[in-house]
C-alpha cells in the first residue's frame, strides 16, 4: 500500500524559513530602487516612487565595466585553476600513502591561519614573485582551498569501492578511473566548487586592496568605497551597487544547479 | 624554425621590450600621493594635477585614495615593501606615530627656507604638526569640534542660549529630555569628546606625557555626573556607542537638543534633517570655548625619491589659489589664511547658516585640546576609551572604571 | 600490472606502489606550492616576529618570551577577546544543525525544491559589507526592523538596544553570521547528501526500518565527512567573520564583540604593533589545532571519512 507523505509541514517550514532569508535581502533590493535613508523611521515597507536610477549613478560614478571584466578574469582564473587542483588533491587524499596523515593535518592547520595575520608577508611575497598589480598576482593566493579539496575528497570517498574495483578489473589505467569514474560522480562536488571559488574570488575585497596600485587593475569590491563616502551615506547608490556585486554569484548559482542537480547519485550504482 | 629568424625575433623582441623603458627613463619622475577618503574632488585634482605638469614637463603623478580604515593597512603594507607613496593626506593623529618611527619627512628645512609659505598658515592649526620640534605636515583641511543645539528643542524647554558650563550642559539636557527625545549627543572617535573632561580640568597625562593624569575624584565625579545622566536619558547613549551615521543620524532626526561635533557634521546633518536652517540650528563653542581638533595634512614619506618635487606639488596644492577652490568647492576650511577668509565671505550670503558653523572653526584656536603629539596615541586610546566607556554606560562605577584606565594606559606608557 | 620486466639494465620499472605514491604526491604538489607560499611562509614570518620586538624600518630585535608574557599576564583585552571567540565557536553547531534540517527538507522530493534551495543560499554571494551594514541597521535601536516589529507586535515596549548592550551585541553579531552561513553549510551537506545512493534507503525500508532509524543509521554516518567539513568551517569561518564584527560593531561595545582576529588586525594596523600581533596569531593558531584536533578525534579520525568494508 502506498503511503502518502504530507508535504504541507515541510513546505510551512520551508516558506517560513524562506521569509526570514529573503528580508533582508529584499531591504538591499527595495532601498537600491527607491533611495530612501535607510534610517528613516518608521520603516517603509514598500518603497516609495521606486526607479532604476541608483544603478545608473552606479554606472557612471565608478568605472564599472572596467571593474567587472577585472573580477571577471580573476574570477575565471581563479575557478579553473581551484577545480583542476583541489579535485587532483582531493582525490590524493583518498588513498592510502605514507604521510596521509601529516598532509591531512597540515591542509586542516593552514586553515587554521587567519588572512589578516597574512596581508604584509603575502604582499612580500607576491612582489618577490613580480605578480603585484597583475591578474595572477589577485588570484594566486585563492589558487587552491582547502575547504575545497575536503568537498571533492568527500566526495570521491563515497564512491563505492566496488566500483572502483570494478573498473580495474576491466584493465582502466588510474588516470581513466578518475576521469570517467570518480569525477562524473563527483558532479556535486564541481558544482559546490565552482559556486564556493567564484564567490570567494569575487568578494574579495582585502587582498584587491593591498594588491593592486593602478585604478585599472581593481576588482568590483575595491568599487564600493566609492559609495561608503566620507559620508557613510547608506542609500541607493550603495545598496544598487551591492546587488549589481551579488547578480553573478547568484546567477551562476542558479545555472550550476540545473546543471548538476538532475538525479545523480540515485541511479550511479547497482548495489 | 631556423636559428637566424629566432635570432631576428629574439633581437626585435628585446628592442620592443627596451623601447618602454627607454621612454620610461625620460620621464622617470613619478610623484605618487595617497589621499585619505576625498575621491569626490577628483575633477579639481586633475586641475591641479595638469597646472603642476605644465609647470614640470616629464613628471607623471599618480593619484591614490583609500577609504580611512584601508589607508593605513595599504600605507603600512607598502612602507614595510619599500614602495610608499611619495605623498600621504593623513588625518588625526596617526602621523605621529610614523613620524616616531621614521618614516616621515622633517619638513622643518622646507618650510623655513619658504617662509612665505609658511606664513600662508594658521599658525595654531599649524602647531598641531610638531614633534619633538620638528614640522611634519602641512596643513589640507582643518576641523573642530562645536556645539551644534536644536534651537526648536531649546525653546520646548524655556532654554535660548546655548550652555555656558558643564553644569548647564546636563541641566539643559535634563530639561529637553522626554520620551524619546534627549538632550545632549557627542562623536566620540579620535578624542571628539574630550572637550567635556577638558572643561572640567581634567588633564589625559602629565604635562611631560609620562603618565596618566585623569585618574582624579574630580575626574570621577564628572564620568559619574555623565553616566547617570546617559541612564536617565538626558544624554543620549549614542554619544557613548555611536560612530559616524548613528549620532548624527539621531541629531538630524530632530530628537536631540544638543550635539558636539566637528563641522563635517553640519553638511551631513543638513542633508538628511528637513528641519534644519538658520532659525532652527544653532552653532556654538562649547562652553571654555574648548574643542578638539580632526585635521587632514599632507606628509612627504622619507623614503620618497623626489622629496623636492614633491614639495613642489604641496605648495601647489596648499596655496593661495587651489586652497580657496577647494574651500569654495567642499565648504571647509583649509588652514591657509587667505583661503579661508575667501570662503567665509563668499558664503555669508550664500549660506549664513554655514558660515556660522565654519566661522566657529577659526575662533579660539588656541582652545584646541585632545590633540596630543603621542607616538603611541591609538594604543592609548585603545586602553584608554573603552574603559571609560563602561564607566559612561554604567556597566562599572566612574571609580573603578577610571582605575581600570589608568592601569592600562601605565601599561601603554611603560612600554614607549 | 605491475609485474617487473626482467633486467636489460635500461628500463626503470616501478613498483605500483611506489607509482601511486608518485601520483599521489603529483598531485597533491601544486595545492601543496600555493598553501606553502600563502599560508606557511606569512605563519613561519609570524612565528619569527613574535618572539621579536619590531616596526617597520626599524631592524628587529630578538627579545625571547616576552610578548607572549605580555599577552598571558598583561592584557585583558586578549583574554577578554579569547572568552568571545569561544562564544562564537560554540555557535558554529547551532548554524549546522539547521542547515542540516533544512538540508534534510530541501533534499527530500517536494515540488520546487530548488527555489527553496535558492532563497536559502542567496545571502552567501552577498558581499559582507552590505550584510553587516543591513544587520546593522536590523538591529538599531532607534529605527531598526527588529525592534520596529518587536513593538508593533507589542512583544516589548522598550525598543532593546541589540548592538549597544553588552550583552546582546555578542549574539546579535552571531544571529548575523548564522543569517549568511546557512546556505553555505547546506549546499555543502546537500552534496554530501547527493552522494548517498538512494537504493541504501530503498534497502533500509524493505528491511523494516523506519524514517528516524535510516536517519541515524544511514545519513548520519555517511554525512560524517561533510558534517566534519561544516563544523571545521564553520568555527573558521565564525572566528575569522573579520568584515562583519568590524563594520557591524568594531569590536564594540567596549571589548563585548572584539574577537582574536579583529584585535590581530587592530594591533597591527592601527596600533603598527605587529610583533605582538604576531605572538596574539601563534596563539591564534595553536587554539584553533587544537580545537581541530579534537573535533577530528570526535569524528572517528581521518577527517571523518568512512572506512568501507
Amino acid at each position: 500500500m502506498m503511503r502518502q507523505r504530507r508535504t504541507w509541514p515541510i513546505h510551512l517550514t520551508l516558506i517560513a524559513v524562506s521569509a526570514v532569508m529573503l528580508l533582508p535581502f529584499y531591504w538591499v533590493f527595495k532601498t537600491s530602487i527607491s533611495g530612501e535613508n535607510i534610517f528613516s523611521y518608521p520603516p517603509n515597507i514598500i518603497p516609495r516612487d521606486p526607479n532604476p536610477f541608483y544603478y545608473v549613478d552606479v554606472w557612471y560614478a565608478i568605472p564599472f565595466a572596467r571593474y567587472f571584466l577585472n573580477s571577471v578574469i580573476v574570477s575565471a582564473i581563479t575557478i579553473t585553476a581551484n577545480v583542476v587542483l583541489n579535485a587532483m588533491a582531493g582525490y590524493a587524499l583518498t588513498q592510502n600513502f605514507r604521510g596521509k596523515g601529516f598532509v591531512l593535518l597540515l591542509f586542516l592547520s593552514c586553515m587554521m591561519i587567519p588572512f589578516q595575520a597574512t596581508i604584509i608577508p603575502a604582499y612580500l611575497i607576491t612582489g618577490k614573485l613580480g605578480l603585484l598589480d597583475s591578474y595572477l598576482g589577485l588570484s594566486l593566493p585563492l589558487f587552491s582551498t582547502i575547504i575545497c579539496i575536503f568537498v571533492y575528497k568527500a566526495a570521491f570517498d563515497a564512491v563505492p569501492r566496488s566500483l572502483i574495483d570494478a573498473a580495474r578489473v576491466d584493465g582502466l589505467s588510474q588516470w581513466t578511473i578518475i576521469w570517467r569514474v570518480m569525477l562524473p560522480l563527483a558532479r556535486s562536488a564541481t558544482a559546490t566548487n565552482v559556486i564556493l571559488s567564484f564567490i570567494w574570488s569575487w568578494n574579495n575585497f582585502m587582498w584587491p586592496l593591498i594588491v593592486t596600485r593602478t585604478p585599472e587593475m581593481q576588482t568590483l569590491p575595491l568599487g564600493l568605497a566609492r559609495f561608503l563616502s566620507y559620508q557613510e551615506d547608506s542609500t541607493g547608490a550603495l545598496y544598487a551597487f551591492c546587488i549589481m556585486v551579488l547578480a553573478p554569484g547568484l546567477l551562476l548559482f542558479l545555472m550550476a544547479q540545473k546543471e548538476f542537480v538532475q538525479g545523480l547519485s540515485a541511479g550511479a550504482t547497482k548495489g | 624554425m631556423d636559428r637566424r629568424s629566432v635570432l631576428k625575433l629574439g633581437a626585435a623582441a628585446a628592442a620592443t621590450l627596451s623601447q618602454p623603458a627607454i621612454l620610461r627613463a625620460q620621464s622617470s619622475k613619478k610623484l605618487s600621493i595617497l589621499t585619505w577618503n576625498i575621491a569626490d574632488q577628483e575633477a579639481l585634482f586633475k586641475e591641479e594635477f595638469a597646472e603642476f605638469k605644465a609647470a614640470h614637463p616629464g613628471v607623471e603623478i599618480e593619484w591614490l585614495d583609500k577609504k580611512g580604515p584601508d589607508l593605513p593597512a595599504f600605507y603600512q603594507t607598502q612602507l614595510v615593501a619599500g614602495t610608499a607613496p611619495d605623498i600621504v593626506d593623513l588625518q588625526g593623529e596617526i602621523w605621529v606615530e610614523w613620524a616616531a618611527n621614521g618614516a616621515l619627512l622633517d619638513l622643518t628645512p622646507y618650510l623655513q627656507a619658504d617662509a612665505e609659505f609658511a606664513k600662508l598658515f594658521n599658525p595654531d592649526y599649524m602647531s598641531g604638526w610638531v614633534y619633538e620640534k620638528k614640522n611634519y605636515l602641512v596643513p589640507f583641511y582643518v576641523a573642530k569640534t562645536l556645539l551644534f543645539y536644536n534651537k526648536l528643542m531649546f525653546k520646548d524647554a524655556g532654554l535660548s542660549e546655548p550652555p555656558a558650563s558643564f553644569d548647564e550642559i546636563i541641566k539643559f539636557s535634563e530639561a529637553m529630555a522626554k520620551a524619546e527625545k534627549t538632550g545632549f549627543i557627542t562623536l566620540n572617535f579620535d578624542w571628539l569628546y574630550w572637550p567635556l573632561m577638558k572643561m572640567n580640568g581634567i588633564e589625559l597625562l602629565t604635562p611631560d606625557l609620562k603618565k596618566p593624569a585623569f585618574n582624579t575624584p574630580e575626574a570621577a565625579a564628572v564620568v559619574d555626573r555623565l553616566a547617570k545622566a546617559t541612564a536617565s536619558g538626558a544624554i543620549n547613549k549614542i554619544a557613548w556607542t555611536g560612530r559616524w551615521v548613528e549620532p548624527n543620524g539621531a541629531f538630524s532626526s530632530g530628537t536631540v537638543g544638543m550635539m558636539q561635533a566637528h563641522s563635517a557634521s553640519y553638511f551631513f546633518v543638513k542633508g538628511q534633517g528637513r528641519w534644519i536652517n538658520r532659525d532652527t540650528l544653532g552653532a556654538a563653542q562649547a562652553p571654555g570655548n574648548w574643542s578638539t581638533p580632526t585635521n587632514h595634512g599632507f606628509a612627504i614619506s622619507k623614503s620618497s625619491k623626489n622629496p623636492d618635487l614633491a614639495f613642489a606639488l604641496i605648495k601647489l596644492m596648499t596655496g593661495n589659489k587651489w586652497a580657496t577652490k577647494f574651500a569654495g568647492i567642499r565648504r571647509v576650511l583649509t588652514a591657509n589664511i587667505e583661503a579661508d577668509k575667501a570662503c567665509l565671505a563668499s558664503l555669508k550670503e550664500e549660506d549664513p547658516l554655514a558660515h556660522a558653523v565654519l566661522e566657529t572653526q577659526l575662533e579660539h584656536t588656541d582652545k584646541m585640546t585632545g590633540n596630543w603629539p603621542l607616538a603611541n596615541d591609538a594604543q592609548i586610546k585603545d586602553a584608554f576609551w573603552p574603559e571609560l566607556q563602561n564607566g559612561l554606560l554604567g556597566r562599572k562605577d566612574a571609580k573603578t572604571a577610571l582605575a581600570a584606565a589608568e592601569r592600562a594606559v601605565t601599561r601603554v606608557l611603560r612600554r614607549s | 600490472m605491475g609485474l617487473a620486466k626482467p633486467a636489460d639494465g635500461k628500463r626503470v620499472v616501478l613498483r605500483r606502489s611506489t607509482r601511486r605514491a608518485i601520483l599521489v604526491w603529483a598531485f597533491l604538489a601544486p595545492s601543496l606550492l600555493i598553501f606553502l607560499l600563502y599560508r606557511i611562509l606569512p605563519l613561519l614570518w609570524n612565528v619569527v616576529l613574535s618572539f621579536e620586538a619590531w616596526s617597520p624600518l626599524k631592524p628587529a630585535v630578538f627579545i625571547g618570551l616576552d610578548n607572549y608574557q605580555e599577552m598571558l599576564f598583561d592584557d585583558d583585552v586578549f583574554w577578554q577577546a579569547l572568552w568571545n571567540t569561544f562564544g562564537i565557536i560554540a555557535s558554529a553547531p547551532i548554524g549546522i544543525a539547521i542547515a542540516l534540517g533544512l538540508a534534510l527538507l530541501v533534499h527530500s522530493n517536494i515540488r520546487g525544491r530548488e527555489v527553496y534551495r535558492t532563497i536559502i543560499f542567496v545571502s552567501y554571494p552577498l558581499m559582507t559589507v552590505a550584510v553587516a551594514i543591513i544587520w546593522r541597521w536590523m538591529f538599531d535601536e532607534r529605527v531598526g526592523l527588529i525592534n520596529y516589529a518587536a513593538r508593533s507586535l507589542h512583544l516589548v515596549d522598550k525598543p532593546i538596544p541589540f548592538l549597544n548592550s553588552f550583552t546582546w551585541a555578542l549574539p546579535s553579531v552571531i544571529a548575523a553570521n548564522i543569517w549568511q552561513m546557512l546556505g553555505f553549510y547546506m549546499v555543502i551537506i546537500l552534496s554530501g547528501l547527493q552522494t548517498i545512493p538512494g537504493n541504501l534507503y530503498e534497502a533500509a525500508g524493505i528491511d523494516g526500518a523506519n524514517a528516524f532509524h535510516r536517519f541515524i543509521r544511514i545519513t548520519v554516518p555517511l554525512l560524517k565527512p561533510s558534517l566534519f567539513l561544516c563544523f571545521v568551517i564553520g568555527m573558521l569561518n565564525s572566528v575569522t567573520s573579520f568584515d562583519l564584527i568590524y563594520v557591524m560593531t568594531s569590536g564594540g561595545p567596549g571589548r563585548a564583540t572584539e574577537i582574536l582576529i579583529t584585535y590581530i588586525y587592530k594591533l597591527g594596523f592601527n596600533e603598527t604593533r605587529f610583533d605582538y600581533a604576531a605572538a596574539v596569531t601563534v596563539t591564534f593558531f595553536i587554539l584553533l589545532l587544537g580545537i581541530t584536533y579534537l573535533a577530528n578525534r570526535l569524528s572517528g579520525g581521518n577527517a571523518g571519512a568512512v572506512e568501507r568494508e
